[in-house]
């Protein structure tokens, strides 16, 4: 093995050797290379962050039409740091009537639950932290528990905003796990495995093709699990301030912060994973690295799009989203999951070719059917009030009335 | 007599009612004056019978040497046509007044204010409280032997502070003792703040009988006065069931500097850079209105060109608040700052006009008593040109396509915070507000002030009464307003910009006088009085938002906490106004 055909693995490798070379017992060097993979990926996504929030920054001020940060480094690169700076020496401040422990686990809780989701990523083909076969299992097991940060932030800072906001995040989080779980369902049924591994190889065609509304589905209630605009509720700056995190000051607000970004993006890997074939790509089985550059990219498509989302849209009403979620997604994940199971014993996997357009025309005509259900429902929202009045114009004061 | 003709007439009030009611015959004065015990029966003849459906402003005026206190009450039809006054006078001593509240809900506010800073008590109003003020002010600002701290003189210009040019300033000598004035018996030590116990016991409380079993709640909410929604400082006081609010009520006053009191020490063209500062987005349309008002007492016409040129600035402002008011609306619905960013940006270019024609961006202070400060620049013309035929179309229609038809935005909007047509009125709500019930009043037709009698116009209005409708509204007004901007910009003549010479003391006569305009945000008014003075005896401000804050209640009752800040949103507030 080369290090130029796969350096991640081959730094292992040596690693590994090396380890063993000192005369440590094989569980416990195991024990090592995972605590340090730990360590090292958990250093990677922080740092990805930094630039993940200048990106965004960037970009939503190129919507706006205005630069964006520009005063630190080339096109401001290091704006973020100087916030970190910043937020580093901030006071940290306990309300009085918190819930210590709920107050100080809550963003711990939130970074961590994102972190633990890199474990089962696959980023090339060789690399991946653990290719263990409940993988999808384990995405949703995880996902609940960055709700719990959530409820417990709102809950341990004894604020009426911070309370309605885990309010929300309950009714909304939990929900839509539903049509996600669902969504989901769909490449585990095309692939036979919940590794993610191995959903990300059998991907010839890549799932958006196969089943693009199931991705539609995945996509919205991922958005809305990270409670990113539309569905950011959670933190609605225009009617609960922020939120959840509305008493956090200093590092722990950070944390929260951080954890939003690396959320949004985590659930764009997992997208780019799930159904947009992940590493795969010509030549990515030979040389790894150049996998991880299609993952990238892939990544970054889905990130794009979901910063589009942040500038432009506005947010729904916690009614309306769990209208939402209940009456549209979730049935239509349902009905979905019921057509695709039949389509794909009919259609054998062989034939690839007709499974693809057979699987393109059931979705096309699911998708308009719903969207025609949708349509319908939207003209009972206002009734007009009155027959137009005519306009007001002016009237000359008349002889004055001497009265009846 | 048909009811028709009944509601076309203007009432001669002293004639049908000759015990109750004797014409004010004062010299500059106009309208009636009403025996405060048939006030009540009065005004719902008045309403009823001859259709002066909508109160535009309740105010009190203090007459110090006569020892009067009295309330003005301006009324007009919502089918167009001259204002109608009348009012009543009680001892300063013990004023007491009957409420209006019951024929119109929409004086609940604006009685609160003249019971605040005049001391007038409203019997009959559900919710007497202080309202700009706090609730252990002492006094009230507005009588004219109220006197602040650090008092000097009674009017503007003051003398010398040191006129022997020894600087001696008074508050340094003596910081506390005798220019602090405390209430007899008063001590500052032991002063507990008012708890807002009174303002929270006001709320309507829902006793839950349905589920006897499970104890519920409602919890008080306060949102603001530090609030990223609430366009400033104001404070809304929510009584909400989960996420459902179950009662709610405005507290203002929180950027309140008493401008009433502060304008009517200041001469009269002192007050004009001062109204400015009233609603800070529209500052030329605060001027054309107080313009209006003093022009009205001084009998003076401003020359052809000066009144085309106040078209303009007056159609500019419009469309830079509505620019504003949807971009922010858009805001309060969670869109993140691109919509208002967006609006922003073409606000800088016609603001850019502002300054070239004023010298200043927000605070213009460009009209004067009979004509304007200075005269537009070819240069100006040539950019307002540009600006209304080229870019502001283009750039409303790229907000037409990129908003209206959104699907959120529709969620969001449609159905929520509806007012019908009957409200509307009987709250006088003007304005964008008023025009989307349903009601296509607009004082720029009703009752044609300057020369917008010339112009080619239809007034925008909605027929559901809902958020989105006040944001079509909008949206269709900056449109009529680029199409009065073309025919005045074609037809702007040569000419003198002033009426007579630029004076710095005008000579005002006494009388009293009522000038309207319709702003961006609604009916803003003046109620002058004058006695002949250097300075106006009586300078009170109609404030559009203020008065159409008596609605946002209402509206907002039943609906989810996201939607009170959308219907904040779509009243437009600007609290330099409410606040005043």
């Amino acid at each position: 093995m080369s290090f130029w055909i796969d350096p991640i693995n081959f730094v292992i490798a040596w690693l590994k050797g090396l380890l063993e070379s000192w005369g440590l017992q094989p569980g416990l060097v195991t024990f090592v290379m995972y605590l340090i993979g730990a360590f090292v990926t958990t250093l990677l996504a922080m740092l990805l962050v930094v630039f993940l929030i200048w990106l965004e920054r960037k970009l939503i001020g190129r919507v706006q039409d205005r630069l964006g940060p520009n005063r630190l480094g080339p096109w401001g690169i290091f704006q973020t740091f100087a916030d970190m700076l910043k937020i580093f020496t901030k006071e940290h401040i306990t309300p009085d009537g918190a819930d210590g422990v709920a107050y100080n686990l809550a963003p711990v809780i939130s970074v961590g639950a994102v972190l633990m989701v890199w474990a089962v990523i696959p980023f090339t083909a060789t690399v991946v932290g653990v290719d263990f076969n409940a993988g999808v299992l384990y995405l949703m097991a995880v996902g609940a528990l960055g709700e719990m940060g959530v409820i417990l932030a709102g809950w341990g800072s004894n604020n009426k905003y911070a309370m309605l906001a885990a309010f929300r995040a309950v009714a909304q989080l939990i929900s839509y796990e539903v049509p996600m779980v669902l969504a989901l369902m769909i490449p585990v049924m095309f692939t036979g495995s919940m590794s993610l591994q191995a959903l990300v190889k059998e991907q010839d065609i890549w799932f958006i093709f196969l089943a693009p509304v199931a991705a539609l589905i995945f996509f919205i209630s991922s958005i809305a699990e990270v409670g990113r605009t539309p569905f950011d509720l959670v933190e609605s700056e225009s009617e609960l301030v922020s939120g959840f995190n509305i008493e956090y000051s200093g590092l722990k607000f950070g944390m929260f912060y951080v954890a939003d970004f690396l959320h949004a993006f985590t659930i764009s890997l997992l997208f780019a994973a799930l159904y947009l074939g992940g590493w795969r790509g010509p030549g990515a089985e030979q040389y790894p690295m150049l996998g991880f550059v299609y993952f990238a990219l892939k990544t970054a498509v889905v990130y794009f799009i979901g910063i589009l989302m942040r500038a432009s849209l506005p947010r729904f009403r916690i009614d309306q989203m769990m209208d939402l979620n209940w009456k549209y997604l979730t049935p239509l994940a349902l009905v979905l999951v019921a057509a695709t199971a039949v389509a794909g014993k009919i259609v054998p996997a062989e034939m690839a070719g007709l499974r693809l357009v057979v699987m393109l025309a059931l979705n096309g005509i699911i998708f308009a059917a719903a969207d025609r259900l949708m349509t319908r429902r939207r003209s009972a929202r206002r009734q007009v009030a009155q027959a137009p009045r005519p306009v007001a114009h002016y009237v000359q004061p008349a002889p004055t009335d001497p009265g009846d | 007599m048909s009811d028709l003709q009944t509601q076309t007439l203007v009432p001669q009030l002293d004639t049908i009612f000759p015990d109750w009611v004797r014409p004010d015959d004062r010299a500059g004065y106009q309208g009636y004056i009403v025996e405060t015990e048939h006030l009540l029966a009065v005004a719902k003849a008045l309403r009823d019978t001859y259709g002066y459906d909508l109160l535009s402003s309740v105010t009190g005026v203090d007459y110090l040497p006569e020892g009067k206190l009295e309330v003005v009450y301006h009324v007009f039809r919502t089918t167009g046509g001259p204002i109608f006054v009348y009012k009543v006078q009680v001892p300063r001593d013990n004023p007491v007044v009957p409420s209006l509240v019951p024929l119109y809900p929409g004086a609940e506010l604006q009685e609160r204010e003249a019971y605040d800073l005049l001391g007038i008590r409203f019997e009959g109003h559900p919710d007497l409280r202080r309202i700009l003020t706090w609730e252990g002010f002492a006094g009230h600002p507005l009588r004219k032997d109220w006197h602040e701290p650090y008092f000097e003189e009674e009017a503007k210009p003051y003398k010398s502070r040191w006129p022997e040019g020894q600087v001696r300033r008074a508050e340094d000598l003596n910081p506390f003792a005798d220019n602090v004035d405390y209430p007899a018996g008063f001590d500052p030590e032991s002063l507990v703040p008012d708890a807002d116990d009174t303002l929270y016991k006001t709320l309507f409380r829902v006793q839950q009988a349905q589920h006897p079993e499970i104890k519920t709640d409602a919890i008080v909410v306060n949102l603001g006065p530090q609030h990223p929604s609430t366009h400033g400082v104001f404070r809304m006081v929510a009584l909400l069931e989960g996420e459902k609010i179950l009662d709610l009520k405005p507290v203002m006053g929180y950027l309140h500097r008493n401008h009433e009191k502060i304008a009517e020490r200041n001469t009269f063209l002192q007050n004009m850079p001062f109204t400015d500062r009233l609603d800070y987005i529209a500052s030329m349309s605060n001027n054309f209105a107080y313009a209006l008002a003093v022009e009205k007492l001084m009998g003076v016409q401003p020359p052809e060109r000066a009144e085309y040129i106040r078209v303009i600035m007056a159609e500019l402002t419009r469309i830079v608040s509505h620019f504003i008011a949807v971009g922010f609306l858009l805001n309060d619905l969670g869109a993140f700052f691109t919509p208002s960013l967006y609006g922003i940006k073409e606000r800088e270019l016609i603001v850019d006009i502002f300054e070239m024609v004023s010298g200043s961006r927000m605070m213009c202070n460009y009209f004067r008593f009979g004509g304007l400060a200075r005269d537009m620049s070819p240069e100006a013309v040539q950019k307002t040109k540009e600006l209304v035929n080229d870019r502001l179309p283009r750039k409303i229609d790229e907000f037409d396509r990129y908003l209206t038809e959104n699907e959120i935005v529709r969620q969001r909007c449609e159905g929520v915070g509806v007012l019908t047509p009957e409200d509307a009125i009987a709250l006088s709500a003007t304005g964008p507000v008023l025009r989307a019930s349903g009601v296509p009043y607009d004082v720029r037709r009703a009752e044609p002030y300057s020369i917008y009698d010339r112009f080619e116009f239809d007034v925008a209005y909605g027929l559901h009464g809902d958020i989105y409708d006040r944001y079509l509204v909008r949206m269709e007004e900056m449109r009529q307003s680029v199409r009065i901007l073309k025919q005045a910009l074609r037809d702007l003549p040569e000419g003198p910009i002033m009426t007579g010479k630029p004076a710095y003391q005008v000579r005002v006569p006494a009388g009293e006088s009522y000038g309207r305009v319709e702003g961006p945000k609604g009916e803003l008014g003046f109620y002058l009085v004058s006695n002949g003075k250097p300075n106006p005896w009586r300078y009170h401000v109609r404030a559009p938002t203020f008065i159409n804050l008596t609605s946002l209640a209402p509206m907002s009752r039943g609906g989810k906490v996201a939607d009170v800040v959308a219907i904040l949103g779509s009243i437009d507030i600007v609290l330099g106004e409410v606040d005043r």
